[in-house]
This record gives structure tokens, C-alpha cells and sequence, in this order.
């Protein structure tokens, strides 16, 4: 998962990149202006948007507004010094999905990430399963019924992505897109050798479930029908 | 505190020149119903006299004297009469008690014209009285007759008189009475009515709040020529309130920002610091940064508290500043944190620059905006203060060569938290407050502020000060 960080604040926003790198499991980017924000969000596939909203260049509000009206639907969490009812109200009426007064706990900054990164994919629950394997999003652990699989980071977050869409195809470059910020090299071979690992330890593991590659295409989480 | 009440002023105000009018009305009447009724009294008098001469016979005896025959006679029982001979004999006299009066009266006016009135009092009654002389001609078909003059004397109480005029002074007060009751009650009624525009103003007034600026005056209130005035300066009044409020509320919602962006990069370090297991030196770099951190936020709380303090003192005794003194004092001090960034700081000015401010601000003034200059410097520029006075003014600019302000940012250079390049000066610490201090500073001692820039030419700050006298 891949989350854009529009903050002012220098040190905020490497704070708040540092605890959802480092809490949330994702890959983080920065913006420290308005216009330079948006200009990511436009040109980059995020799986969430945090903004403040007192920005330099484009107002928070404003971001908010541009990226609905593009139809764009990635989650929004604003950061905000207000509390006011109407303030709030507009805000979440201007399209954002959920927001943080300042200043905000980092723990529950890490969970709302997590909560509006998951709905944004269409999952309710903090637990995902495909067939018996299970990913608790809250722990950051993934099981093959019981057995609690050992992963690396980058394997944890490409497994995570793909469970998030079972049996569709992912292609490598969405994965790169997803997963890295850009500082990052996109190396697509970088994918296949996390990808091989992978694959390594969820049979290691006895887990049916895997990651197939389709050629050319990229890959695809396939489960098992279970047997009746 | 006793409540006036223009209405109930005006309709006073309005009946009491109407009551001086009725009073001056009725006394006028009142002398002119008397002259008139004394008129036709003494006309009456004169006719009663008259049926008294009348009444004068030839009398039954050898020197065919005169004498009242009171048979016909119909004269009220009240009247007093004498009639007499140019010798003075009484020839008849009045039957009532009052008459005996008149005796004597004759004489002592035989000297008058021959008419005469005059008043007598008999007793408690007032009478008036007509002296009048009448002949009377006897014998009328005996060689033409005897002419025989005679002396009447004849009065009538004016009791009658008076009773006449007080009747009619009371009519003309009891219809002024009236007539002031009705005006006192149509004019209220009036008052009431043309005053509404007046409510309805109050009314528009009270609408307004400070979530609710709008002030609409009714059409009614608005044709109101007096109430014009009015209307423009509440509409004035209103305008600036608003104005001054939504800075206060805009600076109030900034403010908050600021510090609560502070704090909430404090709190975040430190979570971030607990969250996982560091070594000695990350705790060492993470607790500097904190330190750091803190400083901003005591520089941002008290460059805030200082804008608060010099906005609510607004202007005060200046005293007589060198500002080329104090500028090259500043410029010794900052000399470390210049030098630390390659940039020099060079004074021009010629001998003494003397303003009226007050000695803080000067420094505050000159700190806020030398420290600006060298922070917007790149490395191996120079800082350049020029100082000049005439004409009863001092000049200050504080020059850089740093990048320049776009032009779309110079009108707000000077509006409080506005950064220009808010990376860039967020990382060189900048609070967004100093030139709005130096704003605030500059125009309470009745001074200019004002920026000259362009991209890649760097930035000048120009300050005017009025020079201290003597």
C-alpha cells in the first residue's frame, strides 16, 4: 500500500512517514505544498491521501474538492487544527472520508490509515482470508490455518495487496506502483524476487493457496476450492 | 438613569406652544369681549337713560317744573337713577336704597362734559353710571313749548357685565382645553406612526450578529432623510467591526494551526521515539530534535504574544532612538549566526539617524528583519542596510540577494503566518509573524512598511519613520 503525505510541516510529515512505514506497513511519499500535492495525487496510484489542511499553494479543502471532481475515490484523511461541527461537516460533505484533529495520537493515526486503506479496498474486517490462509491487519501476521507464517516486510505487503483482490490479476507494474514510494528504483525484477520468496514460505508453510504467475501479465492469488 | 423620550418631548414641546397661543388668544378675546360688552353696556345705559328722559312730565304746578313720572317707566328694579334740575333740585331718584349714593354725585361732576361715565361702589356693589344732560321739551303746542334742561344721572350694577365676560372666557378656555387634548392625542397618534421607520431601523440593527453581518435597512428607513446619517455610519461602523473581526477570527483559526502543529510535532516525535527499540545515539539525535522542536514553538508563542502586546497597546510615548546605532549593534550580535552561513552584514548610513519609537521596538524591528535578510541569503552574499533622513523622515532598507518574492505573494508579505516559500522557510524557522510585527511595530510609530522585489533579484524592506525633533 502506498500513502501520500501532504503536510507543511517538515518534521510532521517525517514523523508521521516514519510511523506508518513504520506501523502501518506502507510505502510513504511527501508533498510539503498544495499545488505539489495534488500534482502527485494526479500523476501517482495511492491507496490513501493525508492532507493538512492549512496548506501553503492549495488549501486541504480545495485538494479534496479537485481530487473528487476528477473522480477520484482514494481515501482522504485530513489532518485538521479545527474541531468545529460545521467545519467538519464540510469538510466530509467536500468528499473527504475521515479526519484527525491536531494534535492526533500516532497509534490512532496508524489505525484510521489502516481502517480507510482496507474500506478503500472493499474490506470491512481487520481480518483477510483467501481459502485457509489469514492476515490479521491489526497484528501484521498471516496464518495457514493455525501455523503463523513468517514474512519479510516487502513479502507481507505484496501478499497483503494481493489478498486484498483474490483471483485478479496484479500486474507487476500496479505492484511496484503500490508498494514503493519514488525514491524507490521501480525494478520490476525486485517484485519477482520478493514474489519467488513468497511463494517459498507460503509452501513451506503447507498453504495451498498461491501466487501464480500469469505470463506477461503479472499475477494472481489463486486459492483451492476447498474440498467438500 | 432616567429614560427621555423624544416623543413625549415633542408633543410637549407642541402643546405648550399651543397652550401660550390659547392663553394669548383668550386674554386678547377677553380684553376685546370686555371693551366690547362696556360698549354696548353703556349703549344700554344711554338707552335706559334716554326712556328715563322720557319719563321727565310737565308737573302740576304754577312754574311748570318737570318732574319723573314713574308710571310707564319700565327700568329694572336693580338700576339706580336721579334726575335733576340746573339748579340742582331733585326732580326723582331710583326707589332702591342704592340710589341715595348718587346724591351729591351731580355736583361734584358738574364740571365734566356732558356726557360722562363713571364707576361707583355702593356698599358691595359695583355700579356704572352715566351722567348725561337732556332736554325736555313741555307744552309742546303752547307757543312751541318750554324747554326745560335736566341733569340724569343713571347707573346699573356691572355685576351683569362681568358675569358675561367670565362667561365667555370660560368658553374660550374649556374650547382650548379640548383642542389641546385633541392635538396631544392626534400628535401622539402621528408621532407613533412617522417614528416607525425609526423601530424598524432599531430592528434591522438588532438582526445583526457576528455570525450574521448583513444590515438591511427597510425600504421605509432607508427614504428617511434623517435617518440617513444614521444608516451610513452603522453601515461604516458595521463594515470595520466586521473586518476587524474576521482578522481576529482568521488570526485566532491561524494561530491554532501554528500551535497546534507544534504540539503535534512534539507528541509525534516522541511516540515515534517509544514505538519501537533504539539505540543510545537514535534516543540522543530523537531528544535534540525535541529540544529544537520546543524552541520553535516558545520562539512562535512568544512572537505571538509580542504582535498580541504591541496590537492591544497600540501607540505609546516614543522615545528618541539612533537607529544606526542600534542597527550596528544588532549587526555585531548577529555577526556569529552570519558568519555560520557565509553572509555578511554591511552598515551604510550617514552620522546619526535619530527616530521617535520606542527603544524595544527599534530592536525588535531591526532583528526581525536583519535575521529575515541573512536566513533568505545564500552563502557568500551581502546583507546591506542603508539609513537615510530628510525631511523629517528616516529610511531604513534591509536588502538581500536571496531569490526574490513572486509578485502574486507581495501583498501578503506582511499578513500574519503568510510564508512565501513555505518549505523553504519552514526550514529556516521562520514563525510567518516577524514582518507582521515589524508591521504592527512600524505603523504604531506612525511609520511605513514596504517591500521592493522580483524573482532572482533579491529582496529590499523599506522602512519610514518620522526623525525625533531636537
Amino acid at each position: 500500500m502506498r500513502v501520500l503525505i501532504i503536510e507543511d510541516e517538515i518534521r510532521l510529515a517525517a514523523n508521521i512517514a516514519a510511523a506508518l512505514r513504520q506501523g502501518a506497513g506502507v510505502a510513504v511519499d511527501c508533498a510539503h505544498d498544495g499545488r505539489e500535492g495534488l500534482a502527485l495525487a494526479e500523476a501517482e496510484h495511492y491507496d490513501l491521501l493525508l492532507l493538512d489542511l492549512m496548506l501553503p499553494g492549495l488549501d486541504g479543502l480545495s485538494i479534496v474538492r479537485r481530487a473528487r471532481a476528477r473522480g477520484d475515490r482514494t481515501p482522504i484523511l485530513v489532518l485538521t487544527a479545527r474541531d468545529e461541527r460545521s467545519h467538519v461537516v464540510t469538510l466530509l460533505n467536500a468528499g473527504a472520508d475521515d479526519y484527525l484533529t491536531k494534535p492526533f495520537d500516532l497509534g490512532e493515526l496508524i489505525a484510521r490509515v489502516k481502517a480507510l486503506i482496507r474500506r478503500g479496498k472493499g474490506a470491512a474486517d481487520s481480518l483477510l482470508t483467501v481459502g485457509r490462509l489469514s492476515m490479521n491487519a491489526v497484528e501484521q501476521t498471516v496464518r495457514c490455518g493455525r501455523l503463523l507464517i513468517e514474512l519479510s516486510p516487502t513479502e507481507y505487503r505484496i501478499l497483503e495487496y494481493l489478498m486484498f483482490r483474490p483471483r485478479a490479476i496484479v500486474s507487476k507494474r500496479e505492484l511496484l506502483e503500490h508498494l514503493y514510494d519514488y525514491t524507490w528504483e521501480h525494478h520490476s525484477n525486485v517484485i519477482e524476487a520478493h514474489v519467488s520468496n513468497l511463494r517459498k514460505r507460503l509452501r513451506a508453510a503447507g498453504e495451498e493457496a498461491m501466487v501464480e504467475t500469469v505470463r506477461g501479465r503479472g499475477y494472481r492469488l489463486e486459492a483451492p476450492e476447498p474440498k467438500l | 438613569m432616567r429614560m427621555r423620550s423624544l416623543t413625549r418631548r415633542l408633543i410637549v414641546g407642541v402643546l405648550l406652544a399651543e397652550l401660550l397661543c390659547a392663553a394669548g388668544f383668550a386674554v386678547v378675546a377677553i380684553v376685546h369681549e370686555m371693551h366690547v360688552r362696556r360698549r354696548a353696556f353703556d349703549i344700554m345705559l344711554r338707552g335706559r337713560a334716554d326712556s328715563l328722559l322720557g319719563a321727565v312730565q310737565d308737573a302740576d304746578d304754577p312754574e311748570a317744573n318737570v318732574t319723573v313720572d314713574r308710571s310707564e317707566l319700565v327700568l329694572p328694579a336693580e338700576d339706580i337713577y336721579e334726575v335733576l334740575s340746573p339748579t340742582g333740585r331733585r326732580l326723582g331718584e331710583s326707589e332702591n336704597a342704592d340710589a341715595r349714593a348718587l346724591r351729591g354725585l351731580a355736583a361734584s361732576q358738574r364740571e365734566a362734559q356732558r356726557e360722562k361715565y363713571f364707576e361707583i361702589e355702593v356698599g358691595r356693589v359695583h355700579y356704572r353710571v352715566l351722567r348725561t344732560e337732556g332736554v325736555r321739551v313741555i307744552d309742546r303746542l303752547e307757543n312751541g313749548g318750554t324747554r326745560r334742561p335736566v341733569t340724569l344721572i343713571y347707573g346699573a350694577p356691572t355685576r351683569h357685565l362681568f358675569r358675561e365676560v367670565v362667561e365667555a372666557a370660560r368658553f374660550y378656555v374649556l374650547t382650548s382645553v379640548l383642542l389641546l387634548a385633541v392635538t396631544g392625542a392626534v400628535l401622539a397618534w402621528l408621532l407613533g406612526r412617522w417614528l416607525s421607520p425609526l423601530r424598524e431601523l432599531a430592528l434591522s440593527a438588532s438582526r445583526v450578529s457576528v455570525t450574521s453581518w448583513e444590515f438591511e435597512p427597510t425600504e421605509n428607513a432607508l427614504r428617511t432623510r434623517e435617518l440617513n446619517p444614521i444608516i451610513l455610519s452603522m453601515r461604516q461602523l458595521l463594515a470595520g467591526l466586521r473586518e476587524a473581526f474576521e482578522r481576529q477570527r482568521r488570526f485566532t483559526g491561524d494561530a491554532a494551526h501554528e500551535l497546534k502543529t507544534s504540539l503535534t510535532l512534539l507528541k509525534s516525535s516522541l511516540q515515534l521515539l517509544t514505538m519501537g527499540r533504539r539505540n543510545a545515539e537514535e534516543y540522543e539525535a530523537g531528544l535534540r530534535d525535541l529540544t529544537i522542536d520546543i524552541q520553535r514553538m516558545e520562539e512562535l508563542t512568544e512572537r505571538m504574544l509580542a504582535l498580541a502586546r504591541i496590537e492591544e497597546e497600540g501607540e505609546k510615548p516614543a522615545e528618541v532612538v539612533d537607529l544606526g546605532m542600534t542597527v550596528r549593534s544588532l549587526a555585531q550580535r548577529l555577526k556569529p549566526l552570519a558568519e555560520a552561513r557565509q553572509v555578511t552584514i554591511g552598515v551604510i548610513g550617514d552620522g546619526a539617524c535619530l527616530v521617535s519609537v520606542q527603544a524595544s521596538d527599534a530592536e525588535i524591528l531591526g532583528s526581525n528583519l536583519l535575521m529575515n535578510a541573512v536566513q533568505h541569503s545564500p552563502a557568500g552574499a551581502e546583507v546591506t542596510v542603508t539609513l537615510t533622513a530628510r525631511n523629517g523622515t528616516a529610511e531604513m532598507r534591509v536588502g538581500d540577494r536571496g531569490d526574490g518574492i513572486p509578485e502574486s505573494a507581495l501583498p501578503h508579505i506582511f499578513e500574519r503566518f503568510y510564508r512565501t516559500d513555505a518549505s523553504r522557510s519552514r526550514q529556516s524557522g521562520g514563525t510567518g509573524l516577524g514582518l507582521a510585527i515589524c508591521k504592527a511595530i512600524v505603523e504604531r510609530s506612525r511609520g511605513t512598511i514596504a517591500v521592493e522585489s522580483g524573482m532572482g533579484r533579491g529582496t529590499v524592506i523599506i522602512v519610514r519613520l518620522p526623525t525625533a525633533r531636537g
